[in-house]
């Protein structure tokens, strides 16, 4: 359970209670700022927070993979697409109160859901544990055993660049 | 590796020159028409050196020299690219490069001032560069692909005046009728691959094979790979390409019927003719198309008008020759006749090329009457083709027409023998019709004029396009004078590797009596070709003029053509297409309408649950999800 | 921060956040945000068991591989129906998209 030199001392608790800082700071404005591009921003920075505790996690591969693709990727493609459509300067309606009342009750609601689960539930960690880290071997699994997984997304994403393209292609009925 | 065997250097050369030249005309040069041509002729020319080099070089070589490069390495199968030097290749190799150097050197005149000049030279380079690697390729695979090479080459050069609408769909015949024969090849090439396991040409003539096939399957596999000679080399069934394949330039035609596309399919006959001998019905099956294709296709040309036509006629009787002498068993006869042919043939072609690049004509008729005699050279050079082409003593055709019918005379069954000798009657006959009628015009119109338009510029092309003539009607005269030597160089080859004997012998012991009758027989075609057309006073009408019915079904071609128009008709376009349009409609159209209606009407009547308020919906299930989980948990 | 436990509340955290979006958020963009949110913290979920409990290390690695494919070819399309959307409704409010109802 020796998570590397990242767990041991007071800087690395720390630099830890910051990383967790982040993203939920990154996710409060994701979601309750009322700005749009803010909302992505802050998204963004939940994504790096996130990223962080990959890092945390013992995986470097998998931190740089979010910031590469959900961070770099994702997150400009959105904002992309606000600035295509631009939202921003449309008439934002009030909030309504209730429905925000009954929303976050609906979180906090799973939220004690999942703490209840957390804690009623024993972990118990597999009786034989392969701690291999290395990129090598999640390159190798996903060209043997997970291949048709691989595979599979693959052509996901195809089909989701191909769907993308065709749907929002300029069809000449407005603008 | 190159600079240690100069053999393999020179190879190299030959083949890969044309390719470049090709490329470069393709991708560079297509704007300045000079530079195109002379890089064309260039390579080619260098060909030349390389295989005539390779030629002297080889010729004491008893044993086939092969270079193999592995290119595709599947279990056991390896199929190697590289260079196969045994004599026979190497005088297909010259022939080819001699033929196609000089055509590309008289299309210097013949095609001044085309507009398509550069990509014309480009495909001459690209069918040289098909043909040569064919003709040195060690395995079946790659004599395969570039025998598609090759097709492809003659389909882009008999299409090459593509705005007119004959010529893109003569163009678009021979590669389709070839490509049905190239099925059939094919499929006999897969049935020897994965019964023998190996396509080494050399391998596959051994005497191995008969050990490892039983024959039943080598008679198989032979006469399905000899479907793509009858398809290359316009024999019986699909012979209907070659007569619309002179829709192409002059010149394009001249070497396309001597030593290229056609010579392929013989080529590939002697080629693998070991191994065609290992089955006695595929040689009878050889044989008998062989036979029906002669007497066919010379029934047609005489009744033809058109001076192309006259030779793709003669074509193809003649490529039935050389198959019924292979099918006889005559190795030697048919590859030297292919020989003779290729000269002649090209000589014939390149001269009436002049006369129609004079005339701007293609019936022999009316050149005649504008005076087609006065052009001296061209027409001595065509009279030396055609008295080759008829098998008159000194020239070459004699020679190698003699030892066919020697060949045909050692088969047991003279039927053969009988229809080779009646093949010559009507050789001698069709030839010497249209010789007499270019000759001896009925009445000449004046056409004096035609002399002063010989300028400067004009005469320099003409001299472009005489000196191949006399260079080809020179070799035609002596050549037949080396069957001797010629016999020696490819028997000493062949004898040896494939411990065969063959022709040595038979030769001899023909006997005087069959050269008599062989040579009594061409002047009675001749004969009568100068009653009907020659002595004054003729009426330039052929007996055929008086049994009309005959004479239209010569000139209908037997009605192949439409039968296979009607057969296309009948069994593609009513039989196949039909089904497949229904299919096409009825079930893939009609199966993803279907699903479109399914899953438009399904979203329709889904739609009634839609309460457009989304938020809420995902609110309550949350909550009932919540507060399931949370009793669970409690 | 070196317990499982933490890593699962961090996450569920995560996820309550980002199901609060969903269900308040009118702007489809920002329901997308929201949606990543939530597939932010089932990646954590499985990067924690992988790292405390999972057999094999690498296994939980792919799948958070996985997920982030998925998420792409989610933006992807998402994002490209709420362009054809904002050209035909001068609009990406979820409750202006009554339309769709056909």
């Amino acid at each position: 359970m020796n998570g590397g030199v990242l767990s041991q001392g007071l800087l690395p608790q720390l630099a830890f209670i910051v990383v967790v800082g982040i993203t939920f700071c990154g996710a409060i404005i994701a979601v309750f700022h009322r700005n749009i591009l803010y909302n992505v921003l802050g998204l963004a920075l939940a994504l790096c927070g996130v990223a962080g505790l990959y890092v945390f996690l013992g995986s470097l591969f998998i931190g740089l993979m979010q910031l590469l693709i959900y961070v770099g990727a994702i997150c400009i493609a959105m904002v992309f697409a606000i600035m295509l459509s631009r939202p921003v300067h449309l008439p934002k309606p009030k909030r309504k109160v209730s429905k925000m009342a009954t929303s976050i009750f609906a979180g906090l609601l799973i939220l004690g859901v999942n703490v209840g689960v957390i804690y009623k539930t024993a972990w118990q960690p597999a009786s034989e544990r392969k701690l291999d880290w290395s990129v090598k071997t999640i390159g190798d699994f996903l060209l043997t055993r997970y291949v048709l997984v691989f595979e599979v997304i693959s052509l996901v994403l195809l089909v989701a660049m191909l769907g993308a393209i065709i749907i929002s292609r300029y069809n000449g009925r407005t603008s | 590796m190159f600079t240690k065997d100069p053999i393999l250097l020179a190879c190299t050369v030959t083949v890969v020159l044309p390719f470049l030249s090709f490329l470069t005309i393709i991708c560079y040069t297509r704007k300045w028409e000079r530079v195109s041509c002379s890089i064309s002729i260039g390579a080619i020319l260098t060909s030349l050196l390389c295989a005539v080099y390779l030629f002297v070089a080889t010729r004491h070589f008893t044993e086939p020299l092969q270079y193999r490069l592995p290119w595709v390495i599947s279990g056991k199968t390896i199929i190697p690219f590289g260079f196969l030097v045994d004599h026979l290749s190497m005088l297909m190799l010259v022939i080819v490069a001699v033929i196609a150097s000089l055509v590309q050197i008289y299309s210097l005149g013949y095609m001044a001032g085309d507009p398509g000049f550069s990509r014309y030279y480009a495909c001459q380079s690209l069918f040289a560069w098909a043909m040569m690697t064919m003709t040195v390729a060690p395995s079946m695979i790659q004599f395969y692909i570039f025998w598609e090479l090759v097709g492809l080459a003659s389909y882009l050069l008999i299409g090459f005046y593509y705005e007119k609408w004959s010529a893109s769909q003569a163009g678009k015949k021979a590669f389709v009728v070839t490509r049905i024969g190239d099925v059939g090849m094919f499929i006999g090439l897969v049935i020897l691959l994965l019964y023998y396991g190996n396509l080494s040409i050399v391998d596959v003539n051994s005497a191995a094979v008969a050990k490892q096939i039983p024959v039943p399957l080598i008679t198989i596999s032979a006469i399905l790979i000899f479907c793509g000679v009858i398809g290359k080399s316009a024999q019986f069934p699909l012979l209907t390409w070659l007569p619309d394949a002179m829709e192409g330039p002059t010149p394009v035609s001249a070497l396309l019927h001597s030593a290229t596309m056609v010579a392929a399919g013989v080529y590939m006959f002697a080629r693998l003719f070991p191994f065609f001998a290992g089955s006695e019905q595929a040689l009878q099956f050889a044989l008998l198309i062989g036979t029906i294709t002669m007497v066919l296709s010379s029934t047609m040309a005489m009744v033809a008008r058109d001076i192309k036509q006259v030779w793709a006629y003669s074509t193809v009787s003649q490529l039935g020759y050389m198959v019924m002498a292979l099918g006889a068993g005559g190795y030697f006869a048919g590859m030297f006749h292919l020989t003779t042919h290729a000269g002649f043939k090209a000589l014939l072609f390149l001269c009436s090329g002049v006369f129609i690049h004079h005339y701007h004509t293609n019936d022999f008729f009316v050149m005649s009457r504008q005076g087609a005699r006065n052009l001296k050279v061209p027409m001595v050079c065509m009279t030396i083709g055609a008295l080759a082409l008829s098998g008159v003593f000194p020239f070459s055709g004699f020679f190698s027409k003699e030892s066919i019918m020697v060949a045909l005379a050692h088969h047991p069954n003279k039927i053969w023998l009988a229809a080779g000798l009646f093949g010559e009657v009507l050789t001698a006959y069709y030839t010497f019709r249209l010789i007499f009628v270019m000759l001896f015009p009925k009445e000449i119109e004046d056409h004096g004029h035609h002399e002063e338009e010989h300028h400067e510029g004009e005469s320099i092309l003409y001299w472009l396009m005489g000196w191949p003539l006399i260079i080809l009607a020179s070799v035609t005269c002596v050549l037949g004078f080396f069957e001797k030597q010629f016999e020696h160089y490819l028997f000493a080859d062949f004898i040896l590797a494939h411990g065969m004997e063959h022709g040595a012998e038979a030769a001899q012991a023909g006997g005087h009596w069959l050269t008599i009758t062989a040579i009594v027989l061409v002047l009675i075609g001749v004969a009568v070709a100068w009653l009907e057309y020659g002595r004054k006073g003729a009426s330039q009408e052929g007996f055929l003029s008086r049994m009309p019915a005959i004479e239209k079904l010569f000139a209908n071609r037997w009605y192949m053509d439409h039968f296979y128009r009607w057969a296309l008709d009948m069994i593609i376009y009513s039989g196949f297409t039909n089904i497949f349009t229904r299919n096409d409609r009825r079930v893939i159209d009609g199966g993803i309408d279907g699903l479109c209606r399914g899953t438009e009407g399904s979203g329709r009547i889904a739609s009634f649950l839609q309460s457009n308020m989304v938020q809420y919906n995902i609110f309550v299930m949350v909550a009932i999800l919540g507060f399931v989980a949370l009793s669970f948990l409690g | 921060m070196n317990n499982l436990t933490l890593y699962l509340l961090i996450s569920a955290v995560l996820f309550s956040f980002g199901l609060v979006g969903v269900m308040m958020r009118r702007s489809l963009i920002a329901i997308l945000v929201s949606i990543e949110l939530m597939l932010n913290a089932a990646s954590l979920n499985f990067m924690a068991f992988n790292k405390f409990l999972s057999p094999d290390t690498s296994i939980g690695q792919i799948y958070t591989l996985f997920i982030m494919g998925i998420a792409a070819a989610e933006a992807a399309i998402a994002l490209s129906i709420f362009l054809a959307l904002f050209r035909q409704l001068r609009s990406i409010n979820i409750e202006r998209a009554r339309e769709l109802r056909g």
